[in-house]
C-alpha cells in the first residue's frame, strides 16, 4: 500500500485515478488506515468489495480463500481494459512497472509509435512500417 | 512421445468453443459502484463516473498484507 502511495503523485500527474479494492469491509479499511503506519500514507480510496462481485467480474477472485488475487488493472479513458497483471500469492507487485506502463501506453497513443521492450520516458518509439521490417 | 501422439488434439475443439468473458486486455471494464474509505469518510465510488480518465485498480487480498 505504501509502495503505491509513494508513486501516487506520479500516477495522478499522468491523469490516473487510483483505487485499491479488497473484499474487506470499510470498517476493516478504516482500522487498517488508522493503525498501520504504512497505510496511513495512503492518499487513494480503499474500496470494499464485500460481496466479491467486483473481484468476480474482473475474474480475480480466488474462490478457495474468498479473497481477491493481487492484480493490477489499467483502464483507458474509454472504459476499456488496457492491461491486467495478476501476481502469485507470495509475490508483491513491481510498482515502477505500473508507472512505466501508463507512461508507455500514453506515449504510444500520442505518437502512434510502437513502444519497445524496457522503454522508459526519453527513449524513442519504434515506427510501424513494413519497409523497416528486418532493419531494427 | 507415444503418449503425446495418442492424446487427442483438443486445440481444434478449443478454437471453435466461444471464449468466455475473461476481463482481460481489450475487454470492456465491468462497471461497478462500491463503498470506499477515504480521508476518514465512507464514500460511493462509481467507475462510470471516471469515464475520460485513466483508472488503475489495485486488487489486493486483504488489509494488513503487502500490496
Amino acid at each position: 500500500m505504501a509502495a503505491v502511495a509513494a508513486v501516487y503523485p506520479q500516477l495522478k500527474k499522468l491523469g490516473a485515478v487510483v483505487w485499491a479494492i479488497s473484499t474487506d469491509s470499510v470498517f476493516s479499511h478504516k482500522v487498517f488506515k488508522d493503525v498501520s503506519p504504512l497505510a496511513r500514507r495512503v492518499q487513494y480510496p480503499l474500496l470494499s468489495d464485500r460481496n466479491q462481485r467486483i473481484s468476480r467480474a474482473y475474474r480475480v477472485l480466488d474462490e478457495e480463500s474468498g479473497a481477491t488475487m493481487r492484480a493490477t488493472i489499467l483502464i483507458d479513458p474509454e472504459g476499456v481494459i488496457v492491461s491486467k497483471l495478476v501476481y502469485p500469492e507470495e509475490v508483491g507487485r513491481n510498482i515502477p512497472e505500473i508507472v512505466r506502463l501508463l507512461e508507455a501506453i500514453q506515449f504510444g497513443r500520442k505518437t502512434g509509435l510502437g513502444v519497445p521492450a524496457n522503454w522508459v520516458p526519453g527513449m524513442p518509439g519504434v515506427k510501424r512500417d513494413i519497409r523497416l521490417a528486418g532493419t531494427i | 512421445m507415444d503418449d503425446c501422439r495418442h492424446t487427442p488434439d483438443v486445440t481444434k475443439l478449443a478454437a471453435e468453443c466461444p471464449l468466455p468473458f475473461c476481463a482481460t486486455r481489450d475487454d470492456i471494464a465491468p462497471l461497478f459502484t462500491a463503498e470506499g474509505y477515504i480521508n476518514g469518510d465512507v464514500k460511493e465510488f462509481c467507475l462510470k463516473d471516471q469515464r475520460g480518465k485513466w483508472v488503475i485498480l489495485f486488487f489486493y487480498a486483504s488489509d494488513f498484507t503487502f500490496v
